[in-house]
């Protein structure tokens, strides 16, 4: 007659080895994490924290793995306010619309000065704004500790996160290169009335103004009532932020390839 | 000075502040108030109350030992914010369960639903009334305390029982069902080896058997009703490898599925409670209570309340010993569970007693020692 053997009793195994076999191990695992368990204990510890791995790792002889925030992880935001040109791209590149430009103090009074305020609630840490930035003062850190308990405290003001540049973590290095074949800001020549708001909106002043020769009147034709001045821009000091497309009045300025 | 007894503690107590409260008071209630009926009465209402406020501290101590324990078997901390070393993590849960609303299912019934939580606790803190803990701290020369303590710890499955089925849940009425034929199945042999060391101190007094305990500790030549006791006990306890009757994976929560807030916060620390029971059952009974070897120098017991500190010592040791078991172990079957009971440890638990008439026999047992002579 055939036994049928199931897995959980094998009858040649001595029954006594069940108990014994595995508080022998649990014993070897309780002698092992006596005086040092495998828990990071995470707020009073942290794994980046070289003091600590030189304790862990070389006094207790546990490797505890890498334990390294690498130098372009994408955490808070850094924004140094002084180099900020408040040139809009941030917030234009956000595909969370979680920035908004608001006033700082520092600008003059008829163009107030304004910078990137954002609210982690919406952010996904995608790095398109850093990338966007032009001067390279909105940059990621290896921060990443943003609990609150308030709703409202994730959203981070332009002084909140200058309290972050100021701290000097490690941050974002990657910095674009400017594509060779960038379009540029190009001129509908008859449109224009020389009215300067594009030079004077330039967050960069690579716009200027230059004369142009008023036409003689010849008969029968109508000299446009106008300013005789174009602007000229200086295509490496733009940072195609498009503010001069947005405030041109007679909508003249627009993307394109230069000849 | 005498040896400090709980009795003469708490009778000092009472009669320090009756004395106090006396002298405060116009001189008709000052001696009503003095007077020896009343003084003794209040001494044992202050005896009681260390006896409940000590269980209870002893209990939720347990419980963080276990959690810390546990944690380092399991390679992590246990609790660890609240308190030092989370020894007040404990409290805190308490107060949340406190708390917290006791919502009855509206079918349930509600005598036993809040009857059996409460008989439940009530029956296990009344052992500790009469556990010896040192001599003198105990109630008094009870001459078969042994037996009264096992016969208020037999009491519980018929409350689980009576809760389980109050509360109208079939999860519940099936954890009840596994815990009373759990709990009947290794009442035996638990009884069994109780028997046999009986026979070898002949008394059914925890003192008595403490005191035959001088020469050396059971557990030697009764390791087999040790054995024995512990399973038995780990059964009683419904302790992982045998909580059978509150498995998670199959029976929500067994049978106190129903009850939250403060009747749940009652079961767990009941729990606990009657593993405090086990644990200072197989310390009195095998491990010399709070007795040290002669071989111990004597500074180890000579300060005062030195028997409470060891008692304790052990017991912790003791249970200790069950959350490793309990860390080490996966839960039975129920077939295995009652073939393990009736089919292996009711024929050891004969086998221990034999041991235990020999040992009576014999006399003197190379290398334990002789018994003392009466």
């Amino acid at each position: 007659m055939a036994t049928e053997i199931t897995a959980t009793e094998k009858p040649n195994q001595n029954p006594i080895l069940w108990v014994a076999r595995p508080m022998a191990t649990a014993a070897r695992q309780f002698a092992k994490s006596l005086f040092r368990p495998s828990t990071i204990v995470y707020p009073y510890e942290r794994l980046e924290d070289p003091e600590f791995r030189e304790k862990v790792a070389v006094a207790s002889g546990k490797p505890i793995g890498l334990g390294q925030v690498w130098d372009n992880y994408r955490g808070v935001h850094a924004l140094n306010i002084a180099t900020c040109i408040s040139c809009n791209l941030c917030q234009f590149s956000c595909p969370d619309l979680c920035i908004e430009m608001v006033t700082v103090p520092g600008g003059d009074p008829k163009h107030p000065k304004k910078c990137p305020e954002i609210d982690y609630g919406k952010c996904s840490y995608c790095g398109f704004c850093s990338d966007a930035c032009p001067e390279g003062c909105l940059t990621m850190t290896t921060r990443y500790e943003l609990s609150v308990t308030k709703r409202s405290d994730m959203v981070y003001s332009p002084q909140r996160l200058n309290e972050v540049f100021k701290t000097k973590l490690p941050m974002n290095p990657i910095r674009l290169a400017r594509p060779a074949n960038e379009d540029s800001i190009l001129l509908d020549v008859p449109l224009c009335i020389g009215c300067n708001a594009c030079a004077r909106d330039c967050p960069t002043q690579c716009i200027t103004m230059l004369d142009i020769p008023k036409p003689e009147a010849k008969a029968g034709e109508k000299i446009p009532k106008r300013i005789w001045k174009e602007p000229v821009v200086n295509d490496s000091d733009c940072v195609r932020c498009g503010t001069c497309i947005s405030v041109c009045p007679k909508e003249c300025l627009f993307w394109g390839t230069r000849k | 000075m005498s040896q400090a007894t709980l009795y003469s503690v708490s009778y000092d107590l009472s009669n320090t502040i009756a004395s106090a409260l006396g002298s405060v008071l116009p001189s008709g209630a000052r001696d009503l108030i003095t007077s020896s009926g009343v003084v003794t009465g209040f001494a044992v209402v202050i005896f009681a109350v260390i006896i409940l406020a000590a269980t209870m501290l002893n209990t939720i101590l347990l419980i963080w030992w276990e959690r810390k324990l546990l944690g380092r078997f399991m390679d992590r901390r246990g609790a660890m914010h609240v308190g030092f070393a989370g020894l007040l993590q404990n409290f805190a849960d308490g107060f949340k369960l406190f708390r917290k609303d006791t919502v009855k299912p509206r079918e349930a019934d509600p005598l036993g639903f809040y009857f059996g939580p409460t008989a439940y606790m009530i029956t296990s803190l009344a052992i500790f009334g009469i556990l010896p803990i040192s001599s003198g701290w105990d109630t008094g020369a009870l001459p078969l305390t042994l037996l009264l303590a096992l016969a208020i710890f037999a009491f519980a499955p018929l409350f689980i029982f009576v809760s389980a089925w109050s509360s109208n849940n079939k999860y519940s009425l099936m954890g009840g069902m596994r815990s009373a034929a759990q709990m009947i199945a290794y009442e035996v042999p638990l009884l069994l080896a109780v028997v046999s060391v009986v026979i070898v101190a002949g008394s059914f007094d925890l003192n008595t058997i403490v005191y035959e305990q001088q020469n050396y500790w059971f557990w030697g030549p009764l390791i087999l009703a040790l054995i024995v006791f512990v399973a038995a006990m780990l059964a009683e306890m419904e302790r992982i490898p045998f909580d059978l009757p509150e498995a998670e994976a199959e029976l929500v929560e067994g049978w106190n599925t129903e009850y939250g807030g403060m009747f749940f916060a009652f079961f767990m620390f009941t729990d606990y409670l009657r593993a405090l029971v086990g644990s200072v059952l197989v310390v009195l009974l095998f491990f010399g209570g709070w007795t040290l070897p002669s071989w111990v120098p004597s500074v180890a017991t000579s300060w005062p309340l030195a028997g409470i500190f060891w008692f304790m010592v052990k017991t912790y040791i003791v249970f200790g010993v069950f959350v490793w078991i309990r860390a080490s172990l996966p839960r039975v079957r129920t077939d295995q569970l009652l073939r393990v009971g009736w089919n292996r440890m009711i024929p050891l638990g004969l086998v221990s007693v034999f041991v235990a008439a020999l040992l009576v026999v014999a006399k003197c047992v190379w290398p334990f020692g002789c018994l003392p002579t009466p």
